[in-house]
């Protein structure tokens, strides 16, 4: 072996086989600089092109902008990249869940592109989960690159997603917290440290490449005793408009799924009637950051009503654009429709108490911002962090407690599942590290069966069988037919105790006389969490697997046991 | 031992050869074909460390109001119970997850390559991937059905080509038919070869079941490939190089399957295969 091998065995052996946190801590600054970069890049595209349409946006014929968008959005995602509609966030969530975080390396680019064309022409959509799933994404494929195991390629799709929200939001305590708690679901010491590092280094890319400080520059306000009231007040309205918003987002989806029109020119449809009401209210186009600054800096000039209406609008544009076939987040819409909640409520407390001693209408839009998204997403803490880092300001932190847990627990009694879970609970997808069911899931009957029993024949007189059982350590013995070789039955040793005490028997009886028939069987298209159920409501500890009529083996409850410990151990990693 | 078999179902008389490939590989073997009649265009396939796209074409949900009642009539034909596959998980509501815990898979053949549906066109990067991540061995049917009578391994000596071999030798005691190996000598002598074979747990197998071992010189492979039966199943190591790759490299199985017309049974470099 030549020196220089040598020195890189030696260092490599040294510094990463070691311990793995050096290599996570090293991937997770290279997963967050790429994460920041697909952000940076979507969202400078986005505003250039903004931008350009910017001026055309008055003009009638403009309703059809958005329409050909999404038209764009969906053939682009349907025909060319070959992958299903919609934000991504589950789909990144169904990984960590249920794949090791695994995910393809078309969904790298897939979602920044089609929710570019998407949210450029006029669509009411964020997009920050399309730079989400880029950067988990990114996150996966450098870990199928290193060849890394499933619990560090799950980190390093954490690291991608803190590093896209980070680099967006340029708020890396958001991301890190994002991440963590929408993700992964689990904080650990293991994962946490890779994660800030890959946000620092998405924050650091968006700060190299756009200099600018908070995406949101509030006015300096002052917090009053009243504001804690307001506060209540507020996070009870933005847990109603956020189970609202929730709610038509699925029914909109679901009544465009039931339109018997083509998928894209169902895409064509809801983009064009974004575009008709983004005519009469611009506002509610795109992702809305410029409205939101000037709520924030308390200089939106729209009266009451027209703000009260423009947030069913928003919720109504949001829900047409994805769920008839655009791409994009909700992020965005959130943040716009909370602080369109948080303005209305201000405005509508200073009609009833002139006098009241409470903050300013900016403070209150970003409460409201917190409101919505803490109802939406159901996580309090990404959006206390969030709010408080994209307004440059922790004065309100306080008020953003308060507003966060109320509505969201408000929200999470109303509707117990959030948004991005939804789907996922319904379809018994989703699945925490830790939890009894995904340690179930993750082990499969492959693992879990045991092959070597001895199979014995229908027509087997029962002192043979006798001298089988007698060098033999089992319990339990299929009967198997001798024409066809199916299973027929299973002869336990403990059910054939009076015929094996008496002499008598040996001879006179064959093993289909006195093999059960009625237990009950599981095969390898069940899964363990069946398998377990049906022992439980049978009360048996051994269940044979009978695949295609044929007997495969035996599922005993210790054996379980013993996987389902070694698995929790190494998903909670217990010593 | 239950093994299955995954096929794809593709509702068109060139469906219907592929199947019937299927089912007679089963039926030789000993093994269960199990059918997936897919509703989407496309399917996920999960892997250890790798997640594979399938796309299919158009021609596989084509009527599919009689595609299920089509593999009925198939299997009652081969005398062998039906067995459909459902998938249960979805990575998006359009994209079902197939499982990879099967023992054999049958490619859907032109899944990368619509200029040549029936013909033998390339396989495409998603079968190599899939070839480089899956367990077990992918069966790439012949175009038209066609009964094979014997089984060639194609040996190169390396990890991949003993994999393949110890596959033809599980093929064979399955079917009972006559194994021939063929290697084409790449820099070595005869001897080193056999001394592999004989360096392993396979000596006595390969003494007991292989009827003819085929050598050739380097620039004998061509010829190699005329000589194989035209109804034999041919077994071989692969290791699903990507393009990249494929360009610096070339790759042998590309040249293989896009010049013979048997079916190929071809093994990854994850794949186990035990002879238990």
């Amino acid at each position: 072996m030549s020196k220089l091998k040598q020195t890189y065995n030696f260092f490599y052996a040294k510094f990463f086989l070691f311990d793995d946190r050096l290599v996570l801590m090293t991937a997770g600054a290279v997963v967050g600089i790429f994460a920041g970069l697909a952000a940076v890049a979507l969202r400078l595209s986005l505003a250039s092109v903004l931008e350009f349409f910017a001026p055309y946006r008055q003009y009638a014929w403009a309703f059809i902008l958005p329409g050909i968008g999404a038209l764009c959005s969906f053939l682009f995602l349907d025909k060319v990249m070959r992958e299903g509609a919609g934000h991504g966030v589950p789909e990144v969530i169904y990984a960590v869940s249920r794949r090791g975080g695994l995910l393809r390396f078309r969904s790298t680019f897939s979602r920044l592109i089609s929710s570019f064309l998407t949210i450029a022409s006029g669509g009411s959509a964020g997009p920050e989960a399309p730079v989400v799933m880029s950067g988990s994404a990114i996150g996966s494929n450098i870990a199928k690159f290193l060849g890394l195991n499933d619990r560090q390629r799950m980190t390093l799709v954490g690291c991608g997603t803190a590093g896209a929200i980070a680099s967006i939001f340029h708020a890396p305590v958001a991301g890190l917290i994002f991440s963590v708690e929408i993700i992964l679901g689990e904080w650990k010491f293991v994962n946490i440290i890779p994660i800030a590092i890959a946000a620092v280094a998405g924050a650091q890319v968006c700060e190299a490449i756009i200099p600018t400080k908070e995406l949101f520059q509030p006015p300096p306000f002052s917090v009053f005793t009243g504001d804690i009231l307001g506060s209540i007040g507020l996070a009870l309205f933005t847990a109603v408009i956020s189970v609202i918003f929730t709610r038509t987002l699925r029914k909109v989806g679901g009544l465009a799924k039931r339109t018997p029109v083509s998928p894209w020119l169902r895409a064509m449809i809801g983009g064009c009637a974004v575009g008709s009401i983004g005519i009469f209210m611009p506002m509610v186009l795109g992702e809305g950051y410029h409205p939101i600054m000037e709520m924030v800096g308390g200089t939106f000039p729209m009266a009451f009503w027209l703000i009260f209406i423009g947030i069913f609008l928003k919720i109504f544009v949001t829900a047409m654009t994805l769920g008839w076939g655009g791409s994009g987040g909700i992020f965005a819409p959130c943040l716009v429709i909370g602080s369109l909640t948080g303005v209305v409520f201000y405005k509508a407390m200073m009609f009833i108490f002139p006098n009241a001693a409470v903050t300013s209408e900016g403070a209150y839009a970003l409460l409201g911002m917190a409101g919505i998204m803490s109802g939406v997403m159901q996580a309090p803490l990404s959006s206390i962090f969030l709010i408080a880092e994209i307004t440059g300001g922790y004065e309100a932190i306080l008020l953003l407690l308060l507003v966060s847990s109320i509505s969201s627990t408000l929200s999470h009694i109303i509707e117990p599942a959030s948004f991005y879970f939804k789907d996922l609970i319904e379809r018994g997808e989703f699945m925490r590290p830790g939890t009894d069911a995904r340690i179930l899931s993750d082990l499969s009957l492959n693992e879990i069966i045991d092959i070597n029993y001895t199979a014995v024949s229908e027509n087997m007189v029962f002192r043979e069988f006798i001298n089988i059982i007698r060098d033999s350590d089992r319990n339990h013995y299929p009967v198997i037919s001798d024409e066809t070789g199916d299973y027929l039955g299973l002869v336990r040793v403990s059910s054939i105790r009076k015929y094996a005490l008496d002499p008598a028997f040996y001879d006179m009886i064959f093993l289909n006389q006195i093999m059960d028939t009625d237990m009950v069987t599981a095969s390898f298209d069940d899964n363990l969490h069946d398998v377990l159920e049906f022992m439980e409501a049978f009360n048996i500890d051994h269940i044979p697997v009978v695949d295609h009529h044929r007997f495969s083996g035996m599922i005993s409850k210790a054996r379980i046991l013993d996987l389902y410990r070694r698995e929790l151990i190494m998903q909670t990693n217990i010593q | 031992m239950n093994y299955k078999l995954l096929h794809i179902f593709r509702n068109t008389p060139f469906g219907r050869e592929t199947f019937l490939q299927s089912l007679y590989f089963c039926k030789t073997i000993n093994a269960h074909p199990v059918v997936y009649i897919p509703k989407t265009d496309k399917f996920l396939m999960y892997f250890s460390n790798d997640v594979v796209q399938v796309n299919l074409d158009n021609s596989f949900l084509a009527s599919p109001d009689t595609a299920h009642e089509h593999v009925i009539a198939l299997f009652d034909e081969a005398g062998i119970p039906p067995r459909f596959y459902e998938p249960k998980d979805f990575t998006a509501s359009t994209l079902p997850d197939i499982s990879s815990q099967f023992d054999y898979m049958c490619s859907p053949r032109s899944i990368s390559d619509l200029s040549s549906k029936i013909g033998l066109g390339h396989l495409g990067p998603k079968v190599r991937r899939m070839i480089k991540q899956a367990t077990f061995p992918i069966l790439i049917a012949s175009p038209v059905f066609k009964a094979w009578k014997s089984i060639s391994v194609f040996f190169g000596g390396s990890s991949n080509a003993m994999n393949a071999l110890v596959l033809g030798l599980k093929i064979a005691i399955a079917s009972g038919f006559p194994l021939k190996i063929y290697t084409v000598l790449e820099n070595n002598s005869e001897d080193v070869y056999r001394d592999m074979v004989r360096g392993s747990e396979l000596e006595g197998l390969v003494d007991q079941y292989v009827n003819q071992w085929c050598f050739y010189e380097s620039s004998g492979f061509d010829r190699m490939l005329y000589e194989v039966p035209h109804d034999s199943l041919i077994v071989l190591g692969a290791y699903g190089h990507g393009v990249i790759k494929e360009i610096l490299l070339g790759s042998k199985m590309e040249n293989i399957q896009s010049t013979v017309t048997n079916n190929l049974l071809v093994t990854g470099p994850n794949c186990r295969i035990s002879l238990k």
